[in-house]
């Protein structure tokens, strides 16, 4: 097999060699593109780029321009009419693609070949659009390399070096080119974009916490396990059974579903609302990167200052203590803001301000109703905290916490509390609700995500879907303001210790409960495994996807301080790669001893006004040396030193006894 | 306004010179660069790489557009040394008639470890250079660079231009040499010249002189029989191993006297370059009949004699009639 390739290589002419390269390298381009690209643009490219290559397989000629103009024209219809346009991002990607399988197809010039190179560069740019992993960069330096010597290929006349040896040029030219590409990533003054409206198809469908909760909606997160952010503490760590993210905030219900009502937002936390909130003891400063969802919501660890300091964006406060972004965005956030988990929060609202968080549903779940107005007694009687503590209680007794709790007819609070009795956080929290707003407390549902994963590798804490949580927040009078109270930990306090899913009995995959231990066992090597990449991860989006315009100056702050000025820095690098280079090309250019003293000669021999001619040589110098009106001693070192030089340069390799070259010397001295 | 410009740059800048003797080290000083058409190409797609990567905030795209600029940056540093410490030595020059295509052998020599790959070699004031070369490291490479003589005497060869474009085709750099090289042209013989001007009086000793319009057989070579009479036919039927031995062809008989070519014997009313041509002609077509010939040009007179160096003495004392470095 081998030798037949290698006599196929050798039957190759260097056009059709150079040719497929050049394919190869589209291809590498083109293959991830597949993914994406709507199917019958996957299967035309492919043809065409298979027809190419038999095209230079066979050496037949290029189609001609009136086929190939119908064909292109064929193509841009069929993107027209699979995306109703030709503009934005999805149908422009397409175009690109169709435009550089049909470009090999008509290359004539030089200039064609360079067309073909742009455009497989600008195309290698557009994948980024679909993914940008740390595998995907790999295949981009693969694609670079191969690009790079078809480039290479195309540029040599007439000795070609073997494919390899093209190969390792441009794998040098990429890796000299490396250092200043970090330079240049690291230091390139960055704006942040958009520039322009991102066209419509620019956002991606995500999953993630919407603004509402019905029966199920948190299901599908709760098994799944992407990340939804993670956050590094600047400082130590709260415990984790403190680690409450507050997303949005759920005052409405129908009787089916919690939803927000739509506050006006405030444009960063104004005074009034931050008058209204009071904190005491330890503080948390953390910076949270939040993973791109659909959401604007930014999760926020409970209860964290007014006003989160957002990277490019601007936020926005509603009086619920929501933080929002304005605009709803496709990209990671990276976000930052101090928590106090000892807080006091809106004491002083008004009664008519708390009417909207009494309000029910009319004629739903009578058996509720019923038992709420046993509550309103106890509290009446005994306080707000033990008819929560009495509800509490009631959750603790044979209810079972569970994702599957079947479905629940119309009066589903009464359904779940004194019939099914099963459910997860969105039941209990929904219900816990219900009874404290039917016992005239004023209430209202959080959604967010409770808890996080610490991962040693790196110190961040990632937060993945199946956090996802639901708790209740109730008002507890003008002393202590809105009070968080979370009924699932009454029912399964091991949730607020774990994470959502992990709280529920799993399947031990085939079967085996080593593998499931495996799978839980911090301390094992699957866990360390996934630890490390997951810090590889989170390192590749904090530096390199998300490395913006405040992430640089924060990074060059660092620097700063590091290293004092980087700007110094970077003179002083600069200058210490100039004498390296300097030196290297002195060395690199071995002087020979001999050369070095008799051009130190010359130079003298100039001063007294001989100048030798480019073709003199050392005898017919000595013969005008000895015209030169001198003592008499030193026209004898010069013509001595010139003998010398000539014996040296061009007599037999004679067997020196002494060291010639220090002779030489001495007698240049003595010249002087 | 340009001209002056142009000027002062070829003095500062590329540091022009009339003549450069003996061999030149292209160090980097004499190297210059410049991007290429699709170099500034290559820039604008880095712009809207650019902008894409901010617009669209693609992280691993500013990773792509700024290590493809450092690739084309590092071209650029490649390409200054595809050309930079090559050793130019110029080569032979053999003399042309006017009007032929005067070859200029050029030495390209790399001293340094690396190779060196489409180089391009032509005269700055041709244009796009024509020939390209590889020196393999620690080797030389010759070039023969032509252009057509247009009238005799000596022609210096033009500046040369050394351009290249390896590896990416970004960048060009491009290098000047005035190569201390000059060819020889001679007068281009008349076309249809008239008969050998012989004077037909037989000289005193002209007796049994070996002629030249009769065969009359074969015998053994002789060191000084022209090339000419060499008797193939007889010489390739035994191989000098076999005992083979070469023949000369053996002629006798015909005019043998002074055969005196002088400009001052033609008519003055001739211009002078027809002179020149119609004597350059009479040389060859003495030399071709092995005729022994003297030659008097001007004040030049070069004694009777034949044979390859004669017949350089004598085409060269023409070429350079009237001009100067005669």
């Amino acid at each position: 097999m081998k030798e037949r390739l290698a006599s196929m290589a050798n039957r190759l002419t260097r056009d059709k060699a150079d040719t497929l390269l050049l394919l190869l390298a589209a291809v590498m381009v083109l293959a991830p593109h597949f993914g994406h690209l709507p199917l019958w643009t996957s299967a035309m490219v492919c043809l065409t780029l298979a027809w190419r290559g038999a095209i230079t397989l066979r050496g037949s000629r290029l189609p001609p321009i009136w086929l190939l103009l119908p064909v292109s024209m064929l193509a841009m219809g069929g993107v027209y009419l699979t995306f109703r346009t030709l503009l934005g991002r999805e149908a422009g990607v397409t175009m690109l693609a169709l435009l550089l399988t049909f470009k090999l197809l008509e290359m004539h010039a030089r200039r064609d070949l360079f067309v073909v190179i742009f455009l497989s560069f600008f195309l290698l740019l557009t994948n980024f659009f679909y993914s940008q992993s740390i595998l995907t960069a790999l295949v981009m330096i693969a694609t670079i390399i191969v690009l790079l010597s078809a480039q290479i290929t195309f540029q040599l006349t007439g000795a070609v070096p073997p494919l390899a040896a093209r190969l390792k040029l441009a794998g040098r030219i990429f890796l000299i080119a490396a250092p200043l590409g970090v330079l240049l990533f690291v230091g390139f003054p960055r704006i942040q974009g958009p520039l322009w409206g991102l066209p419509g198809d620019a956002a991606g469908g995500k999953s993630g916490m919407s603004d509402s909760m019905s029966p199920g909606s948190m299901t599908s997160l709760a098994l799944s396990e992407e990340v939804a952010f993670r956050v590094q503490f600047k400082g130590a760590a709260p415990p984790q059974q403190q680690l409450y993210w507050r997303g949005p905030v759920l005052s409405n219900y129908d009787g089916r579903a919690w939803t927000r009502i739509g506050r006006p937002l405030y444009p960063v936390a104004q005074l009034r609302l931050a008058r209204q909130l009071a904190w005491q003891g330890a503080s948390y400063p953390y910076e949270v990167t939040l993973e791109p969802g659909r959401r604007q919501f930014l999760f926020m660890l409970e209860l964290s200052e007014p006003g989160a300091s957002i990277d490019s964006a601007d936020g926005a406060y509603t009086d619920e203590l929501e933080q929002l972004v304005r605009a709803s965005s496709d990209k990671r956030l990276r976000y930052t803001s101090v928590a106090h988990p000892n807080y006091v929060a809106q004491p002083g609202l008004e009664p008519q301000a708390l009417e909207r968080w009494l309000q029910l549903p009319q004629g739903y779940n009578p058996r509720t109703l019923r038992y709420a107005a046993q509550i309103q007694a106890l509290r009446a009687e005994r306080g707000d905290d033990a008819a929560i503590a009495a509800v509490l209680d009631m959750f603790r007794k044979g209810f079972e916490y569970t994702l599957e709790p079947g479905r629940l007819g119309r009066d589903e609070i009464d359904e779940f509390l004194f019939d099914t009795r099963k459910g997860f956080c969105e039941h209990y929290s929904g219900s816990f609700v219900y009874i404290m707003r039917a016992a005239g407390l004023p209430a209202r549902v959080v959604n967010g995500y409770q808890g996080g994963e610490l991962n040693p590798v790196d110190g961040y804490y990632t937060v993945r879907q199946s956090d996802a949580h639901a708790w209740s927040e109730v008002w507890l009078g003008p002393e202590r303001g809105w009070t968080r109270i979370d009924p699932t930990a009454a029912v399964a306090p091991e949730r607020i210790r774990t994470s959502l899913a992990q709280t529920l009995p799993q399947p031990a995959p085939f079967g085996l409960q080593g593998l499931a231990d495996l799978a839980r066992d911090q301390t094992s090597w699957l866990a360390q495994m996934r630890f490390g990449i997951s810090a590889m991860n989170n390192a590749w989006n904090q530096w390199i996807l998300d490395y913006n315009p405040n992430r640089q100056q924060d990074f060059l702050r660092e620097l700063a301080a590091a290293f004092g000025d980087w700007r110094l820095l970077a003179g002083l690098a600069l200058c210490a790669g100039l004498v390296l280079l300097t030196k290297y090309r002195r060395t690199g250019r071995a002087q020979d001893p001999v050369d070095t003293a008799y051009r130190a000669f010359c130079r003298q021999l100039a001063r007294h006004g001989v100048d030798k001619a480019p073709d003199e040589g050392p005898l017919s110098l000595a013969q005008r040396v000895r015209q030169l009106n001198l003592p008499r001693e030193k026209i004898a070192a010069m013509t001595g030193f010139l003998e010398l030089y000539g014996a040296l340069k061009y007599g037999a390799p004679a067997a020196q006894n002494d060291n010639p070259v220090a002779r030489l010397n001495s007698l240049l001295k003595q010249s002087r | 306004m340009l001209a002056p410009v142009r000027r002062m740059l070829d003095r500062w800048l590329f540091q022009l010179k009339a003549r450069e003797t003996g061999e030149v080290l292209l160090v980097m000083r004499r190297v210059f660069i410049l991007p290429t058409k699709p170099g500034m190409s290559f820039v604008s797609l880095l712009l809207i790489m650019l902008i894409g990567s901010v617009n669209y905030n693609l992280g691993l795209g500013f990773v792509l557009t700024f290590f493809t600029g450092s690739c084309a940056i590092v071209d650029m540093y490649l390409t200054a040394k595809n050309m930079a410490f090559l050793r130019l030595v110029p080569g032979r020059a053999q003399p042309v008639f006017a009007g032929d295509e005067a070859q200029f052998e050029l030495l390209v020599h790399n001293d340094t470890p690396r190779d060196r790959y489409a180089l391009w070699l032509g005269f700055q004031d041709e244009g796009e250079p024509r020939q390209s070369i590889d020196v393999a490291s620690r080797s030389s490479a010759a070039v023969v660079l032509s252009r057509p003589t247009t009238e005799r005497g000596w022609l210096a060869a033009p500046r040369v231009r050394l351009f290249t474009r390896f590896p990416l085709g970004l960048f060009g750099a491009w290098s000047y040499w005035q190569p201390d090289l000059k060819v020889l042209a001679y007068p281009q013989p008349e076309v249809a010249p008239p008969p050998l001007p012989t004077t037909g009086a037989a000289r005193e000793d002209g007796y049994g002189t070996v002629g030249l319009d009769n065969f009359s057989g074969i015998r053994n070579y002789q060191p000084g029989d022209p090339m000419r009479h060499l008797a193939w036919r007889q010489i390739a039927r035994l191989h000098p191993a076999d005992g083979g031995n070469l023949v000369s062809k053996h002629f006798e008989g015909g005019a043998v006297s002074d055969l005196l070519l002088d400009l001052k014997a033609l008519p003055p009313l001739l211009d002078l370059e027809l002179r020149l041509s119609r004597l350059t002609a009479w040389v060859l077509e003495a030399e071709r009949r092995a005729l022994p010939y003297a030659l008097h040009v001007g004040h030049r007179e070069i004694a009777q004699g034949l044979g390859e160096a004669h017949c350089a003495e004598c085409l060269r004392a023409l070429a350079l009639y009237g001009k100067e470095g005669a």
